[in-house]
């Protein structure tokens, strides 16, 4: 009984220590998938770590990249502010005081300034300072004295030089940060072509701010404007002076000239004055002696031996030439002084014309010279003095009569013209030399030529026909060529 | 009765010609004669004596409590030089106390937190306390125990909403605002209390990348080892760089790739940016990294940056229950300023959207922001976080 006991427990232990190397295996099992799991668990998130420092590095690559951008962004727009402000800067002094510690942070910097090179004191003068105290802004004055051969050398370069720019000497490079107190700078040279030229700089402290080309364009543009804006400035200041200095000549010229046409005014008044009085007291005599030579000649007081009588004849002759030139002087002298008031009235010309050639018919005759006349009908009326356009006609065509030859022809023509009726009086005769043409309306003006050496004339009926044109408000020249003819033209206004 | 408010801002250059501008705009905008505050939030270069003592001239002597930033925030924008003032009139009922504390770094921060504390608390028995928003200067190197010790002294789930100044990212010099003083290696704050609405939003929108990592070892805002090895070879390994290099681009990899703590039961992860890296491989973190922390490398975008601006408001409109906010108070990290670059107008254009455009709104741009975490673990209890955007709405 004993021992089946011990029979069935020895049985039991045995199944239980079985069953026991099977659980203990299959926990092994689990243990051995557990361990797996976690092993690719780990695996997994080591790689999603991996990942993670991708995406990371990625992330901070865009992210620059967006700084970058934002920040030239804001460059630019600053920079675009800034060049409208300076470009319509007129003033050398004003021109630094536009650009504002705001526009320089826009740009990424908090410290800038500008140097101009002065020739005459030989030294840097300080133009603009953003973000140094007065002390500071005077120990970079010094220290760019003490180094300007450097500065000097930069501006000639024309270059733009930066804490990245490569190569660049690099102990100068050490000096500008050390006294412009900065970790990055951008220096570019201020190049008006005229006058005082320096240069811009600007540089910030912080460690993080990185510069790169496109910072360098932008302040070399900067830098540029500001040349250009310099160069403008200078320039207007320049045209503004001599523009004054014109000004001033032009007023003392015309203050001289003034002087110089009031004097001959006076001169020219008081010839008419004399011309009119000696021709005033050369009249009273004339009429007496032309009075009794006419009472000698008729013969009351006697008659008289034919010698006599043909001398007497002579006296009463020039005796009415002199008449005429007085009354011509007069004429002239009172239309020059304004005394004549032309009595201004519509007048047809044709029939003016027709009286004038009734009048000369007898020299036509004598001449056997042909005259005919063109005067259409818008052409026609004209607004004029009648006895003083009669003189001008009289004396146009007797010129024309006397100077052409045996059977010449005079045509009188007239048309339209801008300032009323335009009157043309051509003729065959010899015509004028060209040194003649400018001077034919003076007074006593007489053409050398071999008629005039024979007829008798004063030289001044050209000048009264002119005086009479003219206080019509009109103009009078002539077209002419030696042995070709001349012809007369002068307008005349039409009624309002 | 709702709280009235005026605010002025300028851009103008000129600090006593924008102080005056600013000024005469926040007074012509309040509808209230009586002034019993102003909060001013400006750039770093008008941090001047004058500036205050322009104001106090145009004001008379009003309590004024504020900070420098990267850049201020207001209905009209954002502005990176410039200066907004904000006025405010309460109403019978609310009341407020301001305190400041100097000199920390000559006493340890925890105890300068709780003389804070105690100075705020200084004649506010028997009134209900609702509230406390804090300034400090964004360069102070233990922020969490300036906390920590304010807490000791408010309560540890006392509600508080605070920023850090900042600079122009210079990192030399901050600056807080306190009555007739500008202070750094300081800190002010106010504490509100009565009848007083607020909801209260904090949100960054960065999410994990890569393996899950435990600081191994730690003190303070110094992180010595994670995964027992020097704690920069994190980076190093991300960024496939050396030392060097990496401090170079550190302000780039602190803002856009930062520690995040995980903390169980949190929505996001607490966000930490890096100040220094030492010899040894050590990373300074702007405040404490506890040991044994599980930790993370922490990626952000625009769009998730954004996202979390949404988050913030809807947490705003949890907390004030219905309720309209008066005014809003925005501390938003530099850091998104710089992430977002162009867009950061984006930001506060959802804000203005959400909240309502006319409700007045101003903001700094901070080193640091300072928010109670939400779950129930945490029990309300504030933290320094970064990279975030603190909003808190405000109303009687």
């Amino acid at each position: 009984m004993g021992e089946y006991l011990i029979n069935i427990l020895g049985m039991a232990s045995l199944l239980a220590v079985i069953a026991l190397g099977i659980v203990l295996t299959y926990k092994m099992e689990l243990i051995r998938q557990l361990q797996a799991t976690v092993n690719n668990l780990k695996r997994s998130l080591d790689e999603m770590d991996e990942q993670s420092r991708l995406i990371v590095r990625t992330d901070m690559e865009l992210n620059k990249t967006q700084e970058e951008l934002d920040k030239k962004i804001a460059g630019l727009y600053a920079l675009q502010r800034l060049s409208r402000a300076i470009s319509t800067t007129l003033e050398e002094s004003q021109i630094f005081k536009m650009i504002e510690a705001t526009y320089l942070e826009e740009l990424g910097f908090e410290k800038g300034c500008a140097f101009l090179w002065s020739e005459t004191e030989k030294k840097f003068l300080l133009q603009m300072n953003i973000g140094y105290l007065e002390d500071e802004a005077e120990a970079i004055e010094s220290s760019l004295d003490l180094n300007k051969d450097n500065y000097l050398e930069l501006i000639k370069s024309e270059r733009t030089l930066s804490s990245i720019s490569k190569p660049m000497d690099t102990s100068l490079k050490e000096k500008i940060k050390q006294f412009f107190k900065v970790e990055s700078f951008i220096i570019s040279s201020i190049l008006p072509k005229e006058g005082n030229k320096g240069f811009l700089f600007m540089g910030t402290q912080h460690l993080d701010t990185l510069i790169n080309e496109g910072d360098e364009e932008l302040i070399t543009i900067l830098a540029n404007q500001l040349g250009q804006a310099l160069e403008n400035a200078r320039l207007f200041e320049k045209t503004w002076r001599t523009q004054l200095d014109l000004e001033k000549k032009v007023e003392e010229r015309t203050r001289d000239l003034t002087r110089v046409l009031n004097e001959v005014k006076n001169i020219s008044n008081r010839k008419t004055d004399f011309v009119s009085s000696v021709s005033h007291e050369l009249r009273t005599p004339l009429t007496s002696i032309k009075g009794y030579a006419s009472i000698l000649l008729t013969g009351k007081l006697g008659n008289l031996p034919p010698e006599i009588k043909d001398r007497l004849d002579k006296i009463n002759r020039h005796s009415d030439e002199l008449v005429h030139l007085v009354n011509d002087l007069l004429d002239i002298a009172r239309i020059e002084s304004g005394r004549v008031v032309m009595k201004r009235e519509p007048l047809d010309l044709k029939s003016v014309v027709e009286k004038v050639v009734d009048l000369l018919s007898v020299q036509l005759k004598e001449k056997q010279v042909r005259l005919s006349s063109s005067i259409p009908e818008d052409a026609n009326t004209i607004f004029a003095d009648r006895s003083q356009i009669e003189r001008v006609f009289i004396n146009l065509i007797g010129n024309a009569i006397k100077f052409t030859p045996q059977k010449g022809k005079i045509t009188i023509h007239t048309h339209k013209a801008q300032n009323g009726v335009q009157v043309d009086i051509s003729d065959t005769g010899c015509g004028i030399p060209e040194e003649a043409l400018e001077k034919i309306f003076e007074e006593f003006y007489r053409v050398d030529n071999l008629i005039n050496q024979e007829a008798k004339g004063t030289g001044l009926g050209l000048t009264l026909v002119k005086h009479i044109v003219e206080a019509h408000n009109g103009k009078i020249w002539l077209k002419s060529k030696l042995n070709a003819g001349s012809t007369f033209s002068f307008t005349i206004p039409q009624p309002p | 009765m709702a709280i009235r408010i005026g605010i002025g801002l300028s851009t103008e250059n000129d600090t006593l010609q924008a102080a005056q501008a600013a000024v005469r705009q926040a007074r012509a905008n309040i509808a209230a004669e009586k002034i019993d505050l102003a909060i001013v939030f400006s750039s770093i270069e008008f941090a001047h004596p004058s500036f205050l003592k322009t104001i106090t001239s145009l004001l008379g002597q009003v309590t004024i409590v504020g900070c420098t930033g990267l850049g201020i925030i207001s209905n009209e924008g954002i502005f990176k030089h410039g200066l907004v003032i904000m006025l405010l009139s309460l109403p019978e009922g609310v009341y407020f106390n301001t305190a400041c504390v100097k000199d920390i770094s000559a006493k340890s921060t925890a105890s300068a937190g709780k003389e804070l504390g105690e100075k705020l608390l200084y004649g506010f028995k028997n009134i209900r306390r609702d509230l406390s928003v804090i300034f400090s200067d964004g360069l102070l190197r233990d922020e969490s125990g300036l906390l920590y010790g304010l807490q000791q002294r408010l309560g540890m789930s006392f509600p508080l909403a605070g920023a850090s100044a900042s600079d122009n990212l210079a990192f030399k010099k901050t600056y807080l605002y306190f009555n007739g003083e500008i202070l750094s290696d300081a800190a002010c704050g106010l504490l509100w209390g009565g009848k007083l609405n607020f909801g209260l939003g904090i949100k960054h929108g960065w999410r994990p990348l890569g393996k899950p990592r435990y600081v191994t070892k730690s003190s303070g805002n110094i992180v010595y080892e994670i995964d027992d090895v020097p704690a920069a070879t994190i980076y190093k390994e991300y960024f496939a760089s050396d030392l060097t290099k990496l401090r170079k681009e550190l302000k780039r990899i602190s803002i856009l790739y930062p520690i995040g703590i995980y903390l169980a039961g949190e929505e996001e992860y607490l966000l930490r940016n890096i100040l220094s890296i030492e010899d040894n491989g050590a990373l300074v973190f702007q405040s404490d990294v506890p040991e044994g922390s599980p930790v993370r490398l922490m990626i952000g975008t625009k769009e998730s940056c954004l996202a979390a601006t949404s988050q913030a408001i809807d947490e705003v409109k949890n907390g004030l229950r219905g309720r309209t906010s008066d005014f809003v108070f925005i501390f938003d990290s530099a850091s998104r300023y710089i992430l977002l670059g162009r867009h950061a107008n984006k930001e506060l254009e959802i804000i203005k959207e959400r909240l309502g455009k006319d409700t007045p709104i101003i903001g700094i741009y901070t080193y640091g922001e300072q928010a109670p975490l939400k779950s129930v673990n945490y029990q309300g209890r504030a933290y320094f976080h970064n990279q975030t955007i603190a909003i808190l709405g405000m109303g009687a």
